[in-house]
């Protein structure tokens, strides 16, 4: 049976607490069910051989328990809570698990899951080029045929063109829903909380992408009629950073006396504002997960092989979408966010500050252990942030 | 466990037996600073490159180029107990504090060079120091912080910058059967474009000869260490893992000229298989445990092992990461791009193989287990780092496999590259008394299992 469509905000947060009721509904019916880890595996080559993709993400609320029995206490406590709920058996609906060498732990992950978690019959690791030269681009091409043939062979069926460029058109419609979400936030006040979208856009990352786009059709109708509208507040904020899965921090924020207008964060943006342009086929999937998706996992430089180089032409090279969206966003102040042993968004940190303060926008750092408890001593600094905004 | 007499001759007691060609490959690194301060003088540029596993260490070679190692010259900071500040100078400019700690102290190092000094070479710096660079070469192989660090200097010098690529892949999607050709294109290509890019950066062609015979060079150092390797199976052990760490930075980046390097490891062949011969051991103490070290050491507390040392520990081995494999076949290749792509890319996926007949996916722990079947290892001394992801990260299943699979235990010691605070060498101590019981207990385990050790 489809789920209910058009419930709009309810539904996203129905889901959003029980993220996994739906794939297992799915399941029982016969469905495949496959998690993904990060943003690098294509969702569309998944979807195209009649699966249904499922993001996976930690627990903030859960202690990490028994994941400390096979990975270090050092490492992304992110991709920690991951392999202590896939140990747990709170993943036992999936019946496959892909990866993506989108960072050294994430890639680690994979095999940790084959190790110890044991629950899915299918797994595979999609290496990922650290840059986006033009050969690593055919490479990552080369990455994701092989992904292709595996999961063919799992699914008893081939992948047609016509499957392919079915899916790509699901997914970019989603991306475009996506996108006018978030301009329901442009206005001052905005018509939604930050809160209410990550819960619209975990709820996406849980369904089949036919239900999520007309949940995203129906959250984007009731919103743009919704009366009980957030209040107007001192700033408008941009959120950046790796995975940030639960609405504490947004909740945090806002009760900071702020909105967050936008984000540039892999579970917000990164996720949507990159279409995959025709023709839809590997290479064009490789040119949008390697090249268009903006994560700091991935080397670029302002000109490719550039022998003269200058440090501000290359931040703007590298950041100039963040100030694109602190111009259509009306942006005030940037609250920069991690999760603590992220390497690839840590050394970030001082040269996007910098960056933001050449545009004028104030910002703050704040780090967590990807638990609720790390981010009760964050709030004073935040409420001190908003009110230096004046 | 071994029980062997000490050597028969130790003027000094010295609690390591220390190879005497050890020195001179040890004084070919501190030489190489020397030489690229020199050259850097004179005005030559200088490279501050990533380890990148030889794809990128000998086309710069080739071009004639200085070449200094942050990461290794973070090891000198260490082991001369000058980190410190400049740890403190990356803090002090925003950079997160659990980031590794060879890149915090580098990004300390160009901060008060750029911002405090004013370009010049901080007068404190160990060896004279690290000189400007001209080019910043990054490389993906192995961890996100040996591309992003040096992207993130980018801070301090408008310098330009290369990131060096290497595919990275666990033993089930390494073992593809197509993946070979197009991984090998691949990296040929990059190659080509990174030679490209130094000859428009340089204004100069590359001496292709002077790269083939480097190329020539590289293989012959690595089938000397491969060798030095397989006989340090011996018992007892004949080479000390400190001898290796001081010895290893001519064929892990080539420091120094290489056929002076090539002869050098020649006459290290020969003091080892010396030894082994006259079964003399790397301790002055009889060797009562063979012991293995994973993953990077305390280069701020290297004394310790010679407290380990005088109860009869002998470190025999160390992590793969750190050791050329034995080279592959490029006799019939011909483009020297693909000879280094071809060279490189057997670091990493050489191991493959050994790992599915194994049926381990990740190969760095198969390795593990390799090493302690082939060694005869009573215990493994893990060492997780604070800082460093990349090193710590799969050790929870090392210790997990090496107990399971063979009865081998491992001692978990926590500590730090560069941070001298979080290691402990006093509580170690005490715990490795404890050790020796657990040791012993599992070579009892082993015998009863039917294996010889």
């Amino acid at each position: 049976m489809a789920i209910a469509i058009n419930k709009g905000l309810s539904l996203a947060h129905d889901i959003y607490e029980d993220r996994g009721r739906r794939v297992r509904e799915l399941r029982k019916a016969g469905r495949k069910t496959i998690g993904y880890i990060c943003l690098y595996p294509p969702v569309e080559i998944i979807t195209a051989l009649g699966m249904v993709p499922f993001r996976i993400f930690g627990n903030m609320s859960e202690p990490i328990t028994l994941a400390d029995q096979v990975s270090t206490t050092v490492v992304c406590p992110f991709l920690r809570s991951i392999i202590d709920l896939g140990m747990k058996g709170k993943f036992d609906f999936l019946d496959g698990v892909v990866g993506a060498h989108t960072c050294d732990i994430g890639a680690g992950i994979i095999v940790q899951w084959r190790d110890y978690v044991k629950d899915a019959p299918f797994t595979h690791l999609i290496d990922v080029p650290h840059t986006d030269h033009p050969p690593a681009v055919e490479y990552f091409a080369g990455q994701l045929n092989s992904f292709k043939r595996h999961l063919e062979e799992y699914a008893g069926q081939k992948l047609t063109d016509d499957k392919l460029k079915k899916a790509v058109e699901l997914h970019n419609t989603q991306r475009k829903l996506v996108r006018q979400l978030y301009d329901l936030r442009k206005p001052d006040p905005p018509l939604l909380t930050s809160a209410e979208n990550l819960e619209v856009l975990v709820a996406l990352f849980s369904l089949p992408v036919e239900e999520g786009n007309d949940l995203l059709e129906g959250v984007i109708r009731q919103v743009s009629e919704r009366s009980d509208r957030p209040g107007r507040k001192k700033a408008r904020l941009l959120v950046w950073g790796p995975v940030f899965d639960n609405t504490s921090l947004f909740k945090l924020i806002e009760s900071a006396g702020s909105s967050v207008v936008v984000d540039d964060t892999c579970v917000g943006t990164r996720a949507f504002w990159a279409d995959v342009k025709a023709p839809y086929d590997l290479q064009a999937l490789a040119q949008r997960y390697l090249v268009d998706i903006k994560c700091p996992r991935t080397y670029r430089q302002a000109e490719p092989a550039e022998t003269k180089r200058d440090y501000d032409k290359d931040l703007d090279s590298r950041f100039n979408y963040i100030k694109k969206a602190i111009v259509d966003w009306n942006v005030s102040g940037a609250v920069l966010q991690s999760v603590k042993y992220c390497d690839t968004h840590g050394y970030e940190v001082p040269n996007l500050r910098h960056y933001l303060d050449t545009l004028g926008i104030p910002s703050i750092y704040i780090e967590h252990d990807y638990s609720e408890r790390s981010l009760a001593p964050i709030k004073t600094r935040v409420e001190a942030f908003v009110e230096t905004l004046g | 466990m071994s029980e062997t007499a000490a050597p028969a001759k130790t003027e000094q007691k010295r609690a390591i037996n220390r190879l005497k060609s050890m020195y001179p490959l040890r004084n070919l690194v501190q030489q190489d600073y020397i030489d690229t301060l020199q050259a850097s003088n004179e005005g030559k540029p200088t490279v501050w490159s990533m380890l990148n596993y030889w794809e990128g260490d000998l086309p710069l070679k080739a071009m004639g180029l200085n070449i200094v190692y942050p990461e290794n010259y973070s090891t000198l900071l260490a082991s001369t107990g000058t980190a410190e500040p400049f740890l403190d100078a990356s803090d002090s400019d925003g950079f997160p504090t659990h980031m590794c700690g060879y890149g915090r102290s580098t990004i300390g190092y160009s901060y008060r060079m750029m911002k405090e000094l004013g370009g010049k070479i901080p007068p404190e710096a160990p060896v004279g120091g690290m000189a400007k660079p001209a080019l910043l070469l990054g490389s993906g192989i192995i961890c996100d912080a040996r591309f992003k660090w040096f992207q993130a200097l980018g801070r301090y010098f408008d310098t330009p910058q290369w990131c060096l690529e290497m595919p990275m892949m666990p033993t089930f999607e390494g073992s593809e059967p197509d993946l070979e050709g197009y991984q090998v294109k691949f990296l040929t290509r990059e190659v080509k474009a990174f030679i490209e890019f130094l000859e428009k950066l340089l204004q100069r062609k590359m001496d292709w000869a002077r790269l083939e015979e480097l190329i020539d060079l590289a293989v012959r150092i690595h089938e000397t260490t491969w060798q030095i390797s397989e006989l340090r199976q011996s018992v007892p052990g004949p080479m000390h893992s400190t001898d290796f760490w001081s010895s290893m930075p001519p064929s892990l980046f080539f420091a120094g000229d290489m056929k002076v390097a090539l002869q050098f490891y020649r006459d290290m062949l020969a003091e080892v298989q010396d030894r082994v011969n006259n079964k003399i051991a790397a301790i002055n103490y009889p060797e009562k445990y063979r012991i293995v070290f994973a993953e990077l050491p305390p280069w701020h507390s290297l004394k310790f092992f010679d407290s380990l040392a005088e109860k009869g520990w002998n470190f025999v081995y160390e992590s793969y990461g750190y050791h050329a494999p034995k080279p592959p076949d490029l006799s019939k290749i011909s483009d020297p791009c693909e000879k280094l792509a071809r060279l490189s890319r057997n670091f990493i996926f050489n191991i493959h193989e050994h790992a599915r007949a194994d049926n381990i996916g990740n190969p760095l722990v198969e390795q593990y287990l390799r090493i302690a079947r082939g060694f005869k290892v009573d215990g493994f001394f893990l060492h997780p780092l604070i800082s460093c992801r990349a090193a710590s990260a799969g050790l929870r299943s090392v210790q997990e496999f090496l107990l399971r699979k063979l009865d081998v235990p491992t001692l978990w010691v926590e500590g730090d590259i560069i941070d001298k605070r979080v290691f402990n060498p006093q509580e170690t101590l005490a715990r490795a008394e404890a050790f020796e019981q657990t040791m012993g207990h599992y070579h009892k385990v082993r015998l009863s299992k039917g294996l010889d050790w």
